[in-house]
Formats: C-alpha cells, structure tokens, sequence
C-alpha cells in the first residue's frame, strides 16, 4: 500500500479510536507504532518505542515543564492568586462589572506565574466567584470570565503551551514568551472592554461595588509585590541570558518557594498537593508528547507532511486564505480535543506550510494559542468551562456557555486584529532579540 | 482480588513518592547551580543530574497519573452511553493499554541491556545511562499493573450479571 495512504488510514483510524475516550498519549502512541510498524518492520517498531519515551523523558530542553509547572502550583496554594484579585478588585470595583474586569486582570495576572489555562479557571473560579455571588453578580458574567480569563494564562508567559510549540518548532522560547505579553495585555483589554459594553445593556449582571480611596488602592499594590518580584527575576534572567529556560523555572519554583514560607502561606499539606499536582500535570503533557513523537515518526515516514505541504503550494491561493483555512482547523479541532494534544498532532503538518508561505514562526505560535484559547471556552469540550462547572455546583453548564459569548466576540475581534496587524506580536521580540 | 488492588495502588503511591522526591531535587540542583555559577563554581554535571531526575519524576509519575484520570481523553460520545457499553469499551481500550504498556516495558528492558553491553555513559558524570532505561521499564511494568484494577472492575461489569 501508498505510505501516505497508510498515514490517512492512521490519521482516520487515530480520531476514531480517540472517541473512545482512551487517553489521547495512549492512542498516539499505539496508532503511530503500528503505524510505523507496518510501513518499515516490527522490529522497527518496537524498537521506535523504547527509543521515543526514553530519549522524551530524558531530554534537557523538557525539562522545564515540571519546573514552571510546580512554580504556578506553588504560587497557586501558597495563595498568590487571592492577593492579586484583591488587588485588582481595589482598582476597578468601583465600576460596574468592575470585579469580572478584576476577574480577568488577576488571570492575566496569574498567567505570568502558572503555564496552564485550566489551572488559572480553577484557580480564579475558586477565589473570584464566591466574590463576585457576594456582590450580586449575575452567574453568566461571573461564570464567563473566569472561564475566559484562564484562557489568558495560556498566553500570559510562562506558558506550557508556547513552551511546547518552542520546542516542537525549534524556536527560541524566550522569544515566544516576549512575543506572548502584548496580545495577553491586548486581549486583556478586549475583555475589559466586552465586559463593559454587557453590564451597560444588562446592568443586573454586575453591579458596581465598593469605592476605594488612592491610598487604599495603592496599599493594596504591596500586598503583590512578590508576584511582580518573581516575574522579573525568571523573566529577566530568562531574556538576559542568565540562565535557561529550565534554569528560570527552577529558581522560580524556589523563589516562590522561599517567599511562601518566610510569609507562612503555605503549609505542609499545600506543598505536598502542589508536588502531586505539578507531577500529574507534567506526566499528563511530557507522555502527550512523548505519544506524539511515536506519532510523527509514522507521519514522517508516511510523508504526509510533505506531500500536504506541496499539496498546498499548488493551490494557488492567497496566503491569507491558507492561514484562515489552518485557523479554521484549530477552532473546530479545539472544540473536540485539548488544546496542547491539537497543537501536537497538527504541527507537524501546518508548520512546514506557514514557514513556506514566509508567515512569522513566533507569530504563528501566538497566533494558535488565541485560536486553541477559544477552543478551551467553546461547546462541547470547552475545558475551562467543564472546570469551572466542576468547582461551581451551583452554576449550569448552559449558564457558563452563554456566560463566555461576549468574551468569545471580543476573543475572535482581538484575534483577527492581531493576525492582520502582526506587528503588534512581533514588536517587542524583535526589540529584545 | 481486592488484596491484589491494594498492593498494586501501594505500588503506584511508592513509585509516585519517588518521583516526587525527584522534582523537588530536580528544583533545589538548578537553583544551587545557577548560585554557586554566580560566585564562578557551578556545580559540575547539573544538567545531567537534572535530566536523570527528570527520567525518575515522569516515569514514576505514570502510575498514579493513570489512576487518577490525569489524561486527557474525549467523552462525548462514550458518556452518552449505557453503563454496560460504556464498560464494555473501556474494558476493549483498557486492554490495548497494558498490551502497549506490556510492550514498552519489554522493549525498555532489551534496550537497557544493549546500552550495558555497549558501556553508554553520560558525557559529563560518565554515569552509566541504561540504569534509567530501567527505571522506565519498571515505571511502564508498573504502570501496566495500575490498569488491571479498573480494567477487572470494567470486565465485571460488561460479563456480570444484571
């Protein structure tokens, strides 16, 4: 049989078994060994399987997953995200829908420690959604943005997803995470924005709350000092060059570390969870990866990638209209399967395309975390909504899908913004690299 | 065979305990090494001490992430089902998993003993490499022991009786 007839009956074969819900990393890895199996030799095969998972688990450049994984977790139960809300509670309560605006600036916020976007729903589901019942906040708007706004954690540097990609493309994750801070503030303000112009027609969903005075306001500054502190160590040793990307992670874990316990935030029970979690999460995406390198592997052999990629070049169509064709793919992929689990499955195939159409390499990774970010927030997987319905009893599935419909106009407006202005990406990497 | 369980969750939470003891190492070497870099005496081999450490965190962290539903997977469809058909089709891809694990596991072992024959050492430390190779051989044997219980609990269910 034709190798890439053989590499579509994988693909075809590989979304069916996932129906199954059999973990995505066991059927990547199991359809991409028989896969490679069949096209070279058994042997081949089995051999291709021991050499994948331990050259994955072994490798250096991976390392800093766990690390900045275990950093969000700490800061996380060492209780930095309620100090953040607080503090961006005390700048724009005051106005109305003023906490979903806080919701979504401590996400930002939260971002710039945690790498995931279902950690930072969870996170600012548990701490900004009691806040905001206690103010009378209609459950769409509160349930909306926190789902929305964890979205931001996926863009906000330090982010596991770019973490990824940087890998998987062999670009400079330090240039990634440069390139990620402006579309995070900029999609930030977005929210801010649609949350706005929704309280102004239905003024029930978020009442404004209390007043502060300046003083107040900029008291409640030094209680985040820690975060900003943390943030400019990793990131500014990260871009200086002072250390590695695993070597930021690393001192950032125990720069959070330190800080936790000299303030005695975190307790016995809170290290040991945010160790358990920061080993759960790590495994969950280095065996995505390790499954989607057995995988590949099968493509590469099956010469999928290549023959799409000149399959393309001959369509004679506007490179535009290819990038909103790829687009398209994720936002309907992302509606199905996990955002990191997409983008490792489908790189191998639409990254060889964008780079012979001349798109930026960075660009384009800022560029599909926005569009798997809308994945996370739309029916029927939506996994941030999933979480924070999982936290929120008392809140309907229904409600929150509704609930995310203004952040999703203003996420696909801040997107088509971006993706036609791409400067606004790549200003700041280019400046610093 | 409730006995058998208990022994094989004691297993996971063992191997799972290991892994992490191996990630808070993994944190306080980095940041020792970027310190004492500073004061020009960094510490020699960090980076292959910290890969080692990460071969020990994610493959002892395999187990227990499988126990306790750590992966993503797709349910939409599965979910809709009856209990029974549901059983039925986790019993099916519960097997395929400990086929697959079973295989990695085997093959991780012959690929240990071939870097042992060939004397592969790490660049640095000159730490002999295959010894991790088994540290993932054993992770996926237990790994394969930590499918059985649901995958006995699944088959129940599909051949038992209403």
């Amino acid at each position: 049989m034709n190798p890439t007839l053989v590499g579509v009956i994988g693909i075809v074969v590989l979304i069916l078994v996932f129906f199954t819900r059999m973990p995505v990393a066991y059927v990547m890895t199991m359809v991409g060994y028989v896969g490679f199996s069949y096209l070279v030799s058994g042997a081949a095969g089995l051999k291709l399987l021991s050499r994948d998972f331990y050259e994955v688990y072994s490798s250096y450049g991976l390392t800093i997953i766990p690390m900045f994984v275990f950093m969000g977790q700490l800061a996380f139960n060492a209780g930095i995200s309620r100090r953040l809300y607080d503090s961006a509670y005390h700048f724009v309560g005051s106005y109305r829908g003023g906490l979903a605006t806080a919701t979504v600036c401590a996400c930002t916020a939260f971002g710039a420690v945690s790498g995931s976007s279902p950690a930072t729903a969870a996170t600012m589901a548990t701490v900004g959604l009691p806040e905001m019942k206690r103010y009378k906040y209609a459950p769409e708007l509160s349930s909306g943005s926190v789902a929305s706004g964890g979205g931001l954690g996926m863009l906000m540097p330090p982010s596991v997803v770019l973490i990824v990609y940087g890998i998987l493309t062999e670009q400079s994750i330090g240039a990634l995470f440069v390139a990620g801070i402006i579309p995070a503030i900029f999609i930030t303000i977005c929210f801010a924005v649609a949350i706005s112009i929704y309280c102004r027609i239905y003024p029930l969903q978020g009442p404004a709350g209390d007043k502060f005075s300046w003083g107040e306001k900029f008291r409640s500054l030094s209680k985040i000092g820690e975060t900003l502190v943390v943030f400019l160590l990793v990131m500014g040793g990260l871009f200086t060059g002072i250390f590695t990307p695993t070597e930021a992670g690393g001192v950032g874990s125990a720069a959070v570390l330190l800080v936790a316990l000299l303030r005695k935030q975190l307790s016995w029970k809170g290290f040991v969870k945010s160790i358990n979690e920061t080993l759960r999460t790590s495994c969950m995406v280095l065996l995505l990866i390790a499954g989607a390198t057995v995988f590949g592997h099968f493509l590469a052999i099956s010469r999928i990638p290549f023959n799409v990629a000149s399959w393309v070049a001959e369509l004679n169509m506007p490179a535009f209209a290819i990038v909103l064709m790829i687009m398209l793919v994720y936002l309907i992929g992302g509606c199905f399967i996990d955002a990191l689990a997409l983008i490792m499955l489908t790189i191998p195939i639409f990254y060889p395309i964008i780079i012979n159409l001349g798109y930026d390499p960075i660009w384009f990774g800022i560029i599909i975390v926005l569009v798997t970010q809308m994945g996370v927030i739309t029916p029927p997987v939506g996994i941030n909504v999933y979480v924070v319905a999982g936290i929120a009893k008392d809140i309907r599935l229904e409600t929150i899908f509704k609930g995310v419909l203004p952040f999703l106009i203003a996420l696909i407006f801040g997107t088509i913004i971006l993706i036609a202005v791409p400067q606004i990406t790549l200003w700041l990497p280019r400046l610093m690299y | 065979m409730e006995a058998i369980n208990r022994l094989i969750y004691k297993l996971v939470d063992w191997v799972k305990h290991l892994g992490g003891v191996a990630l808070v190492g993994m944190m306080t070497i980095t940041t020792l090494d970027v310190t004492t870099r500073y004061f020009g005496h960094p510490i020699f081999g960090a980076v292959e001490l910290v890969s080692f450490m990460a071969t020990i965190l994610l493959a002892c962290a395999m187990p227990m992430t499988h126990v306790e539903n750590g992966h993503v997977g797709v349910d939409l469809v599965v979910r809709l089902l009856s209990e029974r058909s549901q059983a039925l089709i986790d019993s099916f891809t519960g097997l395929l998993s400990l086929t697959l694990f079973s295989l990695i596991c085997w093959q991780s072992v012959l690929y240990a003993q071939s870097m042992k024959k060939t004397g592969e050492v790490s660049m640095s430390l000159e730490f002999p490499s295959y010894i991790f190779v088994y540290v993932v051989a054993v992770a996926f044997g237990v790994l394969g022991l930590a499918t059985i219980p649901r995958l006995t609990r699944n088959l129940r269910i599909t051949f038992g009786k209403k």
